[in-house]
């Protein structure tokens, strides 16, 4: 995250539990009580302020006995037990096609803490008349724990317009690259389109340059550079030679290619390599994703083909360092549901280059999680022991490893016909050859040790992995 | 003679206290029975004490009782009886003794109000009570009781107190399109349940501490103050009055009090509401009218009143609710305007505290109020504003028990109008509570800041206290209806303050220029009547109660001071005044309180100054004002 990002929110985590409440509501016009349950899954882009007031936003499920059952519910909450002595509600939900609204606040007083901080009176309005009363009250034998031990508190991570402006302040020897990489479901065709900043290390003046690649199911790749261009030092992402990939639009012309795309992210911010490796920049690169997925929709077009792409699945990707490793295996798979994204590396530095690749390998869930937990662990392990392994190779290269009580086998395939050989040049003058494709095959194996090794997910990818092998 | 049997329902005591301050005419038969059917009031007395005493507040009540627990105590000493089972001469003798010694007069005063009291409404009850004519029906009022209103709810604006400052701020409130809520601790009373109970019924609903509210002091001072919704209004005499201009002057010029220089228009704008006119003389009754003749034998400036009492049948209840509805007290003429523009009110809702949110983005800010139901329990209501106008007695406490009393001069600067009142005894019949009850005003004084009001009311309700116990008070509450009263309030010092949180305590010491003015006032009240016919003045003095002569007058007034008059006051003001110097008034000059936001003062705790007339007019002017400020106007 950027320092501005972070200024900007001022709070790096969040908070993010569930609550439910069982109480009764009297409906005017009805002489019997009915019963309710309110269900809310509670987010607050800071962590709670116990001091303080918080505001935090709601959804859940409301439910009326023979009324409503609504799991569209949204609202927000108002959380300050002891700066206001107040925790208050405003829920809209719909029941019977009528739309509603629930307000009401648990007044918290230090004499009686308990009954004041679990009993919600409410009421019930219709566009802002009042449609009934009631009260709910947080069950503490049955609701406590289960409350508890929702409290999560997720790192704001910001949206994905908080990684696109450049990371680059002045330093030479520095290389700083935005690229998007797609892949068109209808025609099978890749999109590469590699934008790049470089400071020498000799102190010259800092260029902006880069290339644009098309591969297509029929016929060869495509490509183009476009630059050197002097660095403008533009303000929110990359823009040089006419060239520019702003947060949401990505557009510019190298040689007979021409893009113009807008940027639709998917997904919460992916970090390859640790997290803290991105905000500080220790180590010789680091890798990031500003959303792990992004939809792409507009037009390319190279010689006299033109892509109408809408909706196109891919992602952009972010890097930041000294320079290109000494060799790298990259690969970005859509698997549909889930996303993985590994990077393995050997570094320049002297010492380091004689160590196996360090593998990130990075497996984002449905659910939003990501396997492993943390990215330190696929690259050492345990002080090196049960570090993720990589055999680096073309055609076919390979990503194993375990972590927990899962492990997975990744198979890489860059067939040659598919593969565009390009030269990187990094800050020190020093070359490196990489040979890319947005039309690899992979396959992805996961299993699950449940006395034995069983599988679970295993997802085969024709023509629709990114993927690059980096050599020098 | 036999011992008076004990009523049930009143205690040993006090059936001994009504029986020896007040006895019997004859030998009442001996079997209660036939007693009851007699229908003699008196029997009914010590019951009604009984009831009066039950709706007085604790301390009151406790010194009631201890008083009346202190006679039946001598009584014992004395005969080896209680007084309730004394004969009446011994009776007599016992309270014969005990006044005798003069420092005990005051205190044999005060417990015979509440017997007076209850033996006024006991007679008059006996008399019948004229069925009052309703001139029209209320104009309808959205009314709720706290115990129906929802836990939680919100508005745009609170308004806590529905009296003269509450309604007219609510009602401005309401006309500029907020969502306003009224929260009233008393009920809402009817016209024509007005007209269906006896006055002394009322008497306990109508007034805070059943009407026994105490500045103590020296002297101390009976304070009191309506609680039902229309505040004191319900019960105040319907005199209205401008706020005169050298007040205003005053209050612009010393206190920088910003509505002063232009409360014209809302005071205008308060008189058409009430229907204010000067009182016709139809109605007037005999002691309006002789207040006149004497006037008017010494050359003084006097008039009827201006009053807010169109079509006023001279019922003379107006301190217990207008039985006609003539009277147009604010529940009758500001509130139903305020609902008509939506302000809903809230009944039997005592504010315990104004929510204050202290870290919100500029400072503490009110947000709404949490409110002590009726019938237990408590509901909130969240309000970006939060208009105080509990009246100047409570308003302080409210603050206080908010957190919002940091001002170091809130709850002070009280002014009271301390008042007094004389009788005279006139030849013919007067029958004083035949008329209106507060009738004219005498203005000779006024410059030198005394007001002269002749106001009459039923036996017992009033601030006179009749002289003399035992047959001697007897006599005096039989003959009552020769007597003509008049009373006189006086612009005070700001000597007052009220302390406490939860429970009011007022203090109020009578600065030596009032106490001057006490003493010039009964003099000029003693005059007027020697003037207007009178053949003795009761003074109200427990040492000399009666003068023939102005030279007699003189010479009681000459050894007296004003600490042994029978006080009370009306009309608190200024307790959280509003004023331009940040350290001398707790609300700035457009009536908002200091040190929060979102909390407008808009009762008589906002005037700065004593209004040295009647205030109803210059509160709800100042409320009006206050309000409009709030609104940008």
């Amino acid at each position: 995250m950027t320092a501005a990002g972070r200024s900007g929110r001022g709070s790096t985590r969040g908070t993010a539990f569930r609550e439910s409440m069982l109480g009764t509501v009297r409906l005017d016009g009805e002489d019997h009580t009915r019963r309710v349950r309110l269900d809310l899954h509670v987010t607050a882009d800071r962590v709670l302020r116990p001091l303080g007031t918080t505001e935090a936003q709601a959804q859940g499920r409301v439910r009326i006995a023979g009324w409503a059952n609504d799991p569209g519910a949204a609202g927000e909450l108002e959380i300050s037990p002891l700066a206001r002595h107040r925790i208050r509600y405003r829920i809209t939900f719909t029941a019977d096609g009528r739309r509603l609204a629930l307000d009401g606040w648990k007044s918290v007083t230090p004499r009686r803490p308990l009954a004041s901080m679990t009993r919600l009176p409410f009421t019930l309005y219709e566009d802002g008349v009042r449609a009934g009363e009631g009260a709910l009250r947080f069950p503490l034998a049955s609701g406590l724990a289960p409350f508890l031990a929702s409290f999560r508190f997720p790192r704001n991570e910001g949206g994905p317009d908080t990684f696109a402006p450049p990371r680059w302040s002045g330093s030479p020897g520095r290389t700083e690259v935005w690229y998007t990489t797609a892949t068109d479901p209808a025609t099978g065709t890749g999109l590469w389109l590699h934008h790049e900043l470089v400071a020498p290390t000799d102190g010259s003046a800092p260029y902006a340059h880069g290339w644009a690649a098309v591969f297509p199911t029929c016929g060869p790749v495509t490509h183009a550079r476009f630059g050197p261009a002097a660095w403008e030092r533009p303000q929110d992402g990359f823009a040089a030679a006419g060239v520019a990939a702003r947060p949401g639009r990505l557009t510019g012309s190298a040689g007979d290619l021409r893009w113009d795309l807008a940027e639709q992210p998917a997904g919460a911010p992916l970090f390859t390599f640790p997290r803290w490796s991105w905000r500080r920049p220790l180590l010789p690169a680091a890798q990031m994703l500003p959303a792990a997925r992004a939809d792409y929709s507009g037009t390319v077009s190279y010689g006299t083909t033109t892509l109408a792409l809408d909706g196109v699945p891919g992602a952009t990707a972010r890097i930041f360092g000294h320079g290109n490793a000494h060799r790298w295996a990259w690969l970005h798979a859509d698997l549909g549901d889930e996303v993985l994204e590994v990077v393995a590396a050997v570094s320049t530095r002297p010492v380091l280059r004689r160590l196996p690749p360090l593998v990130f390998l990075r497996l984002r869930r449905r659910d939003g999680s990501t396997w492993p937990r943390r990215a330190e662990r696929t690259a050492v392990g345990w002080a090196g022991l049960g570090r993720f392994r990589c055999a680096i190779g073309l055609p076919t290269w390979t990503v194993t490893g375990r972590a927990g009580l899962r492990r997975i086998r990744v198979e890489v395939t860059q067939p040659a016909d598919r593969t565009l050989a390009l030269e990187y040049t990094d800050p020190d003058g020093a070359r490196a050859t990489c040979r890319n494709t947005e039309r690899a095959d992979a396959q992805v194996v996961l299993e699950r040790w449940w006395g034995r090794w069983r599988p679970e997910r295993r997802w085969t990818l024709d023509g629709t992995a990114h993927a690059e092998v980096g050599t020098r | 003679m036999t011992a008076t049997r004990r009523q049930p329902g009143a205690s040993r005591s006090l059936t001994g206290l009504a029986a020896a301050l007040l006895p019997e005419e004859r030998e009442a038969p001996e079997d209660p029975a036939a007693r009851q059917a007699d229908g003699s009031w008196h029997a009914r007395v010590p019951a009604r004490l009984e009831s009066v005493v039950a709706s007085m507040p604790l301390p009151a009540r406790i010194g009631i009782r201890a008083a009346a627990a202190a006679l039946d105590g001598y009584a014992v000493v004395r005969t080896g009886r209680r007084l309730a089972a004394l004969p009446a001469p011994e009776r007599e003798s016992v309270l014969g003794s005990l006044g005798a010694r003069p420092a005990l007069l005051p205190l044999l005063d005060v417990v015979k109000v509440p017997v007076l009291l209850a033996a006024g409404t006991e007679r008059m009850v006996q008399q019948g009570l004229p069925a009052p004519a309703l001139l029209r029906q209320d104009p309808p009022l959205d009314c709720t009781p706290s115990d129906e209103w929802p836990a939680c709810s919100t508005a745009d604006a609170v308004v806590i107190g529905s009296g003269a400052g509450g309604a007219t701020a609510a009602r401005t409130l309401a006309r500029a399109g907020l969502r306003v809520v009224v929260l009233e601790e008393g009920r809402h009373h009817s016209t024509a349940s007005f007209g269906r109970r006896a006055p002394l019924d009322r008497f306990a609903e109508l007034y805070r501490d059943g009407g026994a509210t105490v500045a103590l002091g020296n002297p101390p001072l009976l304070l009191p103050t309506g609680r039902a919704v229309g505040g004191t209004t319900v019960v105040n005499s319907g005199t209205c009055y401008r706020t005169p201009d050298h007040v205003l002057a005053r209050w612009a010029r010393e206190f920088g009090f910003a509505p002063a220089a232009r409360l014209g228009p809302y005071l205008d704008d308060a008189e058409r509401t009430l229907r204010v006119a000067r009182q016709p003389l139809d109605v007037l009754g005999s002691n309006g009218r002789i207040a006149l003749a004497g006037a008017e034998r010494l050359g003084w400036q006097a008039a009827p009143l201006r009053r807010n009492a169109p079509g006023c049948m001279g019922s003379c209840q107006c301190v217990v609710g207008c039985p006609t509805g003539a009277k147009q007290s604010v529940q009758l003429s500001v509130l139903p305007a305020a609902c008509a523009a939506g302000a809903r009110i809230v009944t039997g809702a005592r504010v315990l505290r104004i929510l204050v949110d202290p870290d919100r983005p500029g400072g503490a800010r009110a947000v709404g109020v949490r409110v002590a139901r009726e019938g237990g329990g408590t509901l909130e209501i969240l309000a970006p504003l939060v208009v105080v106008a509990a009246g100047a007695l409570q308003t302080p406490p409210l603050l206080r028990r908010s957190g919002l009393g940091g001002h170091p001069r809130l709850g002070r600067n009280l002014s009271v109008h301390p008042a007094t009142s004389v009788a005279g005894r006139f030849a013919e019949p007067v029958t004083a509570w035949e008329g209106v009850l507060q009738s004219v005003g005498v203005e000779e004084l006024h410059s030198q800041g005394v007001l002269i009001e002749a106001t009459a009311t039923p036996p017992g309700m009033g601030s006179f206290v009749l002289p003399g116990t035992g047959r001697e008070l007897r006599t005096e509450l039989d003959d009552a209806h020769s007597l003509a009263t008049l009373g006189a309030m006086i612009a005070d010092l700001p000597s007052g303050r009220v302390l406490g949180r939860d429970r009011v305590l007022v203090r109020y010491d009578l600065a030596r220029r009032d106490a001057d003015r006490l003493v010039a006032a009964v003099r000029a009240m003693g005059r007027l009547l020697l003037a207007a016919g009178a053949q003795e003045v009761l003074t109200g003095i427990p040492r000399a109660p009666r003068v023939r002569t102005l030279a007699e007058l003189d010479d009681v007034l000459g050894r007296v001071s004003a600490r042994q008059l029978h006080l009370s006051a009306y009309h608190p003001t200024g307790t959280a005044a509003a004023g331009a110097d940040p350290e001398r008034f707790p609300a700035d000059p457009a009536g908002r309180l200091r040190g929060v936001h979102g909390v407008l003062i808009a009762d008589a705790s906002v005037l700065p100054g004593c209004p040295e007339v009647n205030p109803q007019l210059s509160i709800m002017a100042a409320a009006h004002a206050v309000a409009d400020l709030r609104l940008g106007r």
